[in-house]
């Protein structure tokens, strides 16, 4: 059994989820509702992070019930990392499908120049100003799973969709020509956000050798990494969301693989 | 666009742009589809949000949709229909077919808050009570005349 295998099969849940939500809240029922903006599953509330914190910076002030649904999400994410990111996110999996797809076309793409934590945090400092600036949440239209699952409701409800889809657009054709996984890897704030939620004990891939493990450095495990990390090397952080690839992707046999997922 | 028509229990306009999350909850939760969210067309600060177009469909007053709302762009207390203040309804005495003398009486039978909002005076026109219209946008939505002679105009939210 392989990560990948229950991966794909959460990414295809959500997917499925969110196109069931809109169905069945417009037959009354509605125990699950909203949308990745903002959900509900029966009495608990769920906000993503980053829309709880643009909150705080649009209206200056606290709402405690936006507070509370944060605290789901925080925990998750403190203690499996982004798993948001690699697990549930649809944008994450529209763009590997676009990514292996340009790869079987043979699309020339390049991976976006390595970025240092602190250039990641930078633009997500100049986008959170200018949200508090404007006070408008321009982090709602830079948060592609709050779009993408959004708008399927309102196409749904209303029979079309908004121009919010551009981004999704604009992801896919940035990916697809010029730069490999530049929007999870570098741009999302919804991603930078959860990237700043980190304990040292937060779920991470450690490649460590000795007792028994061996790297035998094929390099299959970077070549797996769609997002263009080398997990031999380290500083994954602040890019790598947890999806397990690599550890796919290693060949060595399990007790002695040098790779691992460590708290 | 003008300041647009709000969901029962919106904080008022100055506001709202910067309180809700665009989530798209309360739409959800509409059983009637009367609220759409606003695209670019309607500006950048009203994309995505709550609007009514009450001639298209109005507000039905089921009040399903504050108490879902996770920012509190909704209050999420709003629950009794007379307390809602989404809008006034206004009518134009010119277009009004009962004010010219036809016999018309849609928008106050069907007015939610019956015989009370609106109201029959002695000649058999309507007249709005502004003290207790709740602005749902019924009147508009089913006035005869086109374009409606009684509209809403929108406003002024709840207070806080």
């Amino acid at each position: 059994m392989t990560i990948r295998l229950f991966r794909r099969a959460m990414q295809i849940g959500v997917m499925v989820l969110f196109v069931a939500i809109p169905l069945l809240n417009r037959r009354g029922i509605s125990v699950l509702s909203g949308s990745l903006y903002s959900l509900a599953i029966g009495p608990v509330w769920i906000t993503d992070p980053a829309i709880g914190l643009q909150a705080i910076l649009t209206t200056r002030a606290i709402d405690l019930t936006l507070l509370t649904s944060l605290t789901l999400p925080i925990l998750l994410t403190l203690i499996g990392g982004r798993v948001f990111c690699s697990w549930l996110c649809p944008q994450n999996a529209i763009s590997e499908l676009v990514d292996s797809l340009a790869g079987r076309l043979g699309l020339q793409r390049r991976f976006p120049p390595p970025i240092t934590p602190q250039a990641r945090y930078a633009l997500l400092a100049v986008v959170l100003t200018a949200t508090g600036l404007a006070a408008l949440p321009l982090v709602s239209l830079f948060s592609a799973p709050g779009i993408l699952s959004m708008q399927v409701s309102k196409f749904i409800y209303e029979g079309r969709v908004g121009p919010e889809l551009a981004l999704i657009g604009g992801i896919i054709l940035v990916e697809l020509f010029v730069a490999r996984r530049a929007w999870c890897g570098i741009l999302c704030p919804v991603g930078s956000v959860l990237s700043l939620l980190r304990t040292p004990r937060t779920l991470k891939v450690v490649f460590s050798e000795g007792a028994g493990r061996v790297c035998t450095h094929c390099r299959a495990c970077a070549r797996a990494c769609q997002l263009g990390l080398d997990p031999v090397a380290g500083n994954l952080y602040p890019q790598c969301h947890n999806c397990g690839e690599c550890l796919d992707a290693c060949k060595i046999a399990k007790d002695q693989k040098p790779l691992d997922f460590r708290w | 666009m003008n300041a647009p028509l709000r969901p029962p229990g919106a904080i008022a306009e100055d506001r709202f742009p910067a309180t809700c999350l665009r989530c798209g909850k309360c739409a959800l939760a509409c059983p009637y589809g009367s609220i759409v969210l606003g695209d670019l067309f309607d500006g950048l600060d009203l994309m995505g949000t709550p609007i009514i177009r009450p001639r298209k469909k109005p507000c039905y007053l089921c009040m399903k949709c504050p108490p879902v709302c996770p920012s509190g762009a909704l209050q999420r207390t709003t629950s009794r229909r007379e307390s809602v203040k989404m809008g006034l309804a206004a009518i134009d005495h010119k277009a009004c077919l009962a004010w010219q003398e036809t016999l018309c009486r849609s928008c106050y039978d069907d007015c939610p808050i019956f015989d009370r909002a609106l109201r029959m005076d002695e000649q058999l026109r309507p007249v709005v009570d502004q003290a207790r219209c709740v602005g749902c946008g019924i009147c508009e939505n089913v006035c005869p005349v086109e374009p409606a002679a009684i509209t809403v105009r929108p406003g002024p939210g709840v207070s806080s």
